[in-house]
């Protein structure tokens, strides 16, 4: 499904080099976690993946299905079912939230040639998944992400992935600023939309929301490469030991 | 501050314009017009040195000859603010068009036209007539205005004594290139009594309009305009408006293309518990020259007053806002807030703002803000991110920006008939 | 104090301000005169009074025709009338435009030549302690902190510059500080290169007086690299009467350079008003940086108006290289009038300018000030921070301009500025110009008017404070911001003088 290939990033901006040859793929099905310490590039990949701004590619592959990712808007890249749950969603004065979500929704479903949802089934299918989510009708009315808690622009993020139903799920520091009750909520909709078909990149810092979403497979970023990879033991050792040794055993 | 002496060529200008007075009328409506006239020659016509035409270039307003425009080709689909039922009253090239009005009547309004009541030696306009535009002189003078008063053979004047069962709508036409259109309208609310006044047009090569209106303690206007649009016309237009005890005031303009466009306001919240709110948005691709030039005077303590301007600009596209909050010493417990954004969609367009604030009494909440730029690239990105491609996705944030203004509409029908406008405008011209 | 910190009371009012607030007495306390022999020209204003401050300066003649061209421009010119301050007709032929001390009549070579009443004036002047010492000698002073800071000092009075300090240590490091009228004989190839290419004698009309009549002021010169050793400062202090004080700064920061500089001003207390024109040139060249702080605290007048200084200044930098940066900080709490914009044109790309000020104006003080950012460089950037207190009967205006030209791509401003209102007679007023002509920049304006919060005041009250001392307090707080960006002595110095100038606003 994901497959990056030897990636080189640097920034746009006076050329630091960020990503330093990272290679993954992950499977429909998989949940794979990337944990690393911070300024290891795991934000970067994210962003380089969705389309920001900012970045440049010297080196290297990306692809979804076998479609260069690397090469499309960032809006194509959604359309192709690549979804980024950010780590700092983005407030939108002005727009409301279910306006924001319907035209997405729309916009994406006839890049795919599909017919556009009508109010009315949308209406219903925002309900149902905001329901599960405790988002209420009022979060749904106001602008986006504006005046929102930490937690509930989480929860958006984690709504609009239930709406727009992506193939492949990037979850960059979903856990950061969530109180146990609200990470509860967040996995438990991760949790809901894992099927077969559907694959699952978590990126985390700490181990503890991989205790509500079991990861299959973990990988450990550091400067730039993915440094170790293993099994959900390897996030556990990670929660023990800390970063500094398996980085020493690395270099 | 109004000039004491006018530059000589002001002066003459003024003078030349001011041969084309209208003779005769009653003594009431003579008396309004000498002052005007006085009024304007002290002053003079505006040129480019006067502070509050720095930012706009008067020539067209106060050239002898209307520049040539051609009526407009392109209309929306329904005609403005037919979903709202209004009594229709037509002007065509600034002459009414009877056969295109419905008939002047509706309960709790007394309709008439200027032109009938001029001959008459007494009307309750005479209170009324030139007399907002005239306090309305300071601080910023509006000459085109005192010229107006001079000048303006027709208009409405409407006195409402109830809620008026549906909204007046005054639709204005144009039908000649060189029509040059000089209309003055009084509203007078009695106390308690309410209206809702809907414009469209511009309707002539150049319009140098007035509307007065006094609202009475407890009485309520609205007023939603709309200029526009992919019209030639030159307009100058002016809101006077005494605002009573716990009256409200709340106007609403959309103005759409035009080459050049001067919105000005004077509101005075004159009794304790009164509320003004202006709003604007305004849309220009090319050529377009848009200004609003406003002042919200508090006189009586306790009022509220609102200010929200937004102007969408590009190719070249310029946006001018000078807005003034002004509270006299007794007004205390003034809240005053007043925002200009505008946003630039490409290199060519520019905006030019002077904000104000004069204040002289210190228990006051008072606040302005103002910024410019171009659409923001992170909330471009996240909409993006999710799929909405591009050109939609500028499209919203537009609409975002804008939103601000038109939630100022109080009525849903006529907020939704903007907001329907205001995405065809964006379609259009996006990209 | 904890507790208060941990309350609605603005924030940044430490117990320094307290202490130093408690310790106020008396009114406008640089009132007094000095004793001394002042040497005047004629009173009036023409050719020959221009020739003859020339003459006494011992310009060349460059200078001379420099001047005589500013005069003769300035008769034609018409005083600005655009401010929000009203005053009687200023009679331009009843002042003194030229004052020096007798004892000066030959320039003094060292301090010690200089009279000691004349010292003994600054000693009086209290307000720059350690500065005072360093003039009287004292290096190193006691209390100073262990990494002492010295201060370069160029004293002003009336109009001419009675001496500079460490002048020496200055030189060894390359830095030129000096009297402008020593600046154009020692170093006239400098001096003419740059005055007036910031402020040209055409600009204003009291800029183009100041041309004419200029009679002394302080010059810098930094060299390429240098980072000047210390920080400089000059006192001006008006003490004849009828006097006007018209003194020119110019400081030029080469490439590379960086300097601070500190400007404080008094004049003693009058019924007769006194005016002052002074222009301030700076340049910075490319990665130059300069710090111009200002506490002004000329005479005011009394509660009733008489007296003070009408104080128009025409203060500007021209960010003339890339990478140079510009940060003007004024405290206005003096005269009766001001009208002063101290302003950037940011010419090089990536340059930048600052404007922090604070102006308060109290009884029937008027101040109409404020600053130009004038962007025309590309990825400009600009910050406009204003705190204006209006008291008494005062009107206070903040005037600015933020000007974004079509070549100025990618520039920012962001402008807050704030009033504060105390008592129902005063007035505040903003007006701001925003001028933006290109879409890749992004300029931001906000702007507040607010009374003093009664329940700050109330608080700092049942805590057993004076109402003037919670006032000041709560003033101080609503300043930090601006307080923040003045070096350490200067902030100490401005807090009391917020306080000072406020006395008798509330009640």
């Amino acid at each position: 499904m994901l497959e990056i290939r030897n990636l080189h990033v640097e920034l746009e901006d006076g050329g630091t080099p960020i990503l330093k040859g990272v290679n993954l793929a992950v499977k429909g099905g998989e949940v794979h976690a990337i944990m690393g310490p911070n300024g290891s590039g795991k934000s970067t990949l994210s962003y380089v993946l969705s389309g920001r701004d900012g970045y440049v590619v010297t080196q290297g592959s990306a692809t979804l299905d076998g479609a260069d990712l690397l090469a499309m808007a960032p809006e194509e890249r959604a359309a192709a079912g690549l979804f980024l749950a950010f780590q700092y969603p983005v407030e939108i004065p002005g727009v409301g939230n279910m306006t924001f979500l319907r035209t997405a929704l729309n916009a994406q479903r006839k890049a795919r040639g599909e017919a556009e949802v009508s109010a009315a089934d949308f209406l219903k299918l925002v309900r149902a998944k905001a329901k599960a989510l405790a988002i209420d009708a009022e979060m749904l009315r106001r602008p986006v992400n504006v005046g929102f808690s930490g937690g509930e622009k989480k929860r958006n993020e984690i709504l609009q992935m239930a709406v727009l139903e992506p193939k492949l799920c990037i979850l960059d520091e979903t856990d950061s600023g969530l109180d146990v009750d609200a990470m509860k909520l967040v996995a438990d909709g991760v949790n809901a939309l894992r099927d077969a078909g559907r694959g699952f990149v978590v990126i985390t810092h700490y181990q503890r929301l991989l205790d509500h979403i079991r990861p299959d497979i973990v990988h450990i970023m550091a400067d730039g490469r993915i440094v170790r990879t293993g099994g959900p033991e390897l996030a556990l050792e990670v929660e023990s030991n800390g970063y500094a040794g398996i980085l020493a055993e690395v270099a | 501050m109004a000039r004491p002496d006018a530059r000589p060529d002001a002066r003459h200008a003024a003078e030349s314009r001011l041969a084309a007075a209208p003779a005769g009328g009653g003594a009431w409506l003579r008396a309004a017009r000498e002052a005007a006239r006085e009024r304007l020659l002290a002053m003079g016509l505006p040129g480019r040195r006067d502070e509050y035409w720095r930012y706009t270039d008067p020539a067209d307003l106060t050239s002898a000859e209307a520049p040539a425009a051609a009526p407009p080709r392109a209309a929306d689909g329904a005609e403005p603010f037919a979903a709202a039922e209004p009594l229709r009253l037509v002007f065509v090239d600034g002459l009414f068009d009877p056969a295109a009005s419905d008939p002047p009547e509706l309960a709790g309004v007394q309709i008439e036209r200027l032109a009938e009541a001029a001959p008459r030696d007494l009307h309750w306009a005479r209170d009324l007539f030139g007399a907002i535009e005239a306090r309305g002189q300071t601080p910023v003078p509006r000459p085109l205005a005192a010229l107006n008063t001079a000048l303006a053979a027709d208009g409405l004047l409407l006195r409402v004594s109830g809620r008026a069962e549906r909204p007046v709508a005054l639709v204005r036409r144009q039908a000649a290139e060189g029509s040059d259109v000089m209309l003055h309208h009084c509203i007078r609310i009695e106390p308690g009594a309410e209206l809702t006044l809907l414009e469209s047009g511009p309707g002539g090569a150049r319009t140098t309009d007035v509307l007065e209106v006094d609202v009475g303690d407890g009485g309520r206007f609205h007023h939603v305009r709309l200029q526009g649009r992919d019209h030639g016309g030159r307009v100058a237009a002016h809101l006077f408006a005494r605002v009573g005890a716990a009256a409200q005031l709340r106007a609403f303009t959309l103005t759409a293309d035009g080459p050049l466009t001067r919105n000005e306001a004077y509101v005075e919240l004159a009794g304790a518990g009164g509320l003004a709110h202006l709003a604007g948005a305004a849309l220009g691709d090319g050529a377009f020259h848009h200004d609003d030039t406003v002042v919200l005077r508090h006189i009586a303590p306790g009022c509220e007053s609102r200010q929200v301007f937004k102007k969408v600009l590009k190719n070249g596209a310029a946006g001018v806002f000078q807005g003034k909050i002004h509270v006299l010493a007794q007004a205390q417990k003034t809240d005053g807030y007043q925002i200009a954004q505008a946003l630039l969609l490409d290199e060519a367009s520019q905006f030019l703002a002077k904000p104000e604030l004069e204040i002289y009494a210190d228990d006051v909440k008072c606040s302005h803000g103002s910024t410019v730029g171009a659409i923001d690239p992170v909330a471009l990105y996240y909409l993006r991110s999710r799929g909405v491609p591009r050109a939609r996705a500028e499209a919203l944030l537009v609409q975002a920006f804008l939103a601000e203004a038109v939630d100022e509409i109080a009525d849903p029908t006529l907020a939704e008939d903007i907001r329907a406008r205001l995405e065809a405008w964006v379609a259009r011209h996006s990209g | 104090m904890a507790a208060l910190d941990a309350t609605r009371t603005r924030d940044g009012v430490d117990a320094q301000t307290l202490r130093t607030v408690e310790a106020m007495a008396g009114k406008y306390k640089h009132g007094w005169e000095t004793d001394i022999e002042t040497e005047f020209a004629p009173k009036g204003l023409n050719e020959d009074i221009v020739r003859l401050i020339s003459e006494k300066n011992g310009e060349p003649a460059w200078l001379l025709d420099w001047r005589l061209a500013a005069f003769r421009r300035w008769q034609q010119m018409e005083e600005p009338t655009w401010a929000m301050v009203h005053y009687p007709a200023i009679d331009y032929q009843d002042q003194y435009y030229y004052a020096r001390p007798k004892a000066l009549s030959r320039k003094p070579r060292s301090l010690d030549e200089v009279d000691p009443r004349l010292l003994a004036t600054y000693a009086k002047l209290g307000i720059p302690l350690r500065e005072q010492m360093i003039l009287a000698g004292v290096e190193g002073a006691e209390g100073a902190p262990a990494a002492a800071r010295k201060v370069a000092v160029d004293a002003v009075f009336d109009s001419v510059s009675v001496g500079t300090t460490f002048k020496e240590e200055l030189r060894r490091a390359g830095v030129i500080f000096c009297a402008i009228s020593e600046a154009v004989r020692e170093h006239p190839e400098l001096v003419r290169k740059y005055l007036g290419s910031v402020v040209p004698p055409t600009d204003n009309f009291f800029a183009t007086l100041n041309s004419a009549v200029f009679s002394d002021g302080s010059f810098v010169y930094v060299p390429p690299g240098v980072r000047c050793p210390m920080e400089l400062s000059t006192y001006f202090r008006i003490n004849a009467e009828n006097t006007g004080q018209f003194e020119r700064t110019l400081i030029v920061a080469d490439r590379g350079a960086y300097v601070s500089y500190l400007e404080g001003c008094t004049a003693p207390r009058r019924d007769t008003h006194q005016l002052h024109a002074a222009v301030v040139e700076i340049v910075a060249l490319d990665d130059a940086e300069v710090k111009y702080a200002t506490v002004q605290n000329w005479y005011p007048g009394d509660e009733e108006g008489r007296g003070g200084i009408y104080n128009f200044v025409t203060k500007r930098a021209d960010c003339r290289g890339a990478r140079s940066k510009v940060m003007w900080t004024q405290v206005e709490t003096g005269s009766a009038i001001t009208w002063k914009y101290p302003s950037c044109i940011l010419r090089g790309d990536d340059s930048q300018g600052e404007f922090y000020s604070i102006a308060i104006a109290n009884n029937a003080q008027q101040a109409d000030t404020g600053t130009k950012m004038i962007h025309l460089g590309r990825n400009t950037r600009s910050r406009i921070v204003s705190k204006g207190i209006s008291a008494g009967r005062a009107q206070n205006t903040y005037r600015g301009l933020v000007s974004v030209h079509p070549r100025a791509a990618g520039s920012r401003n962001y402008t807050q500025c704030d009033s504060l209102l105390i008592g129902n007679r005063c007035g505040a007023h903003t007006v701001p110009y925003i001028e933006v002509r290109n879409s890749s920049s992004r300029v931001e304006h906000e702007a507040t008017t607010s009374k003093v919060d009664e329940d700050q005041l109330f608080y700092c009250r049942s805590r057993g404070m004076s109402e003037e001392e919670a006032v000041a307090l709560v003033v101080n707080g609503f300043c930090r911001e601006v307080l923040q960006a003045l070096p350490m002595e200067f902030a100490m110095e401005a807090q009391s003088l917020v306080a000072i100038s406020l006395e008798g606003s509330v009640g």
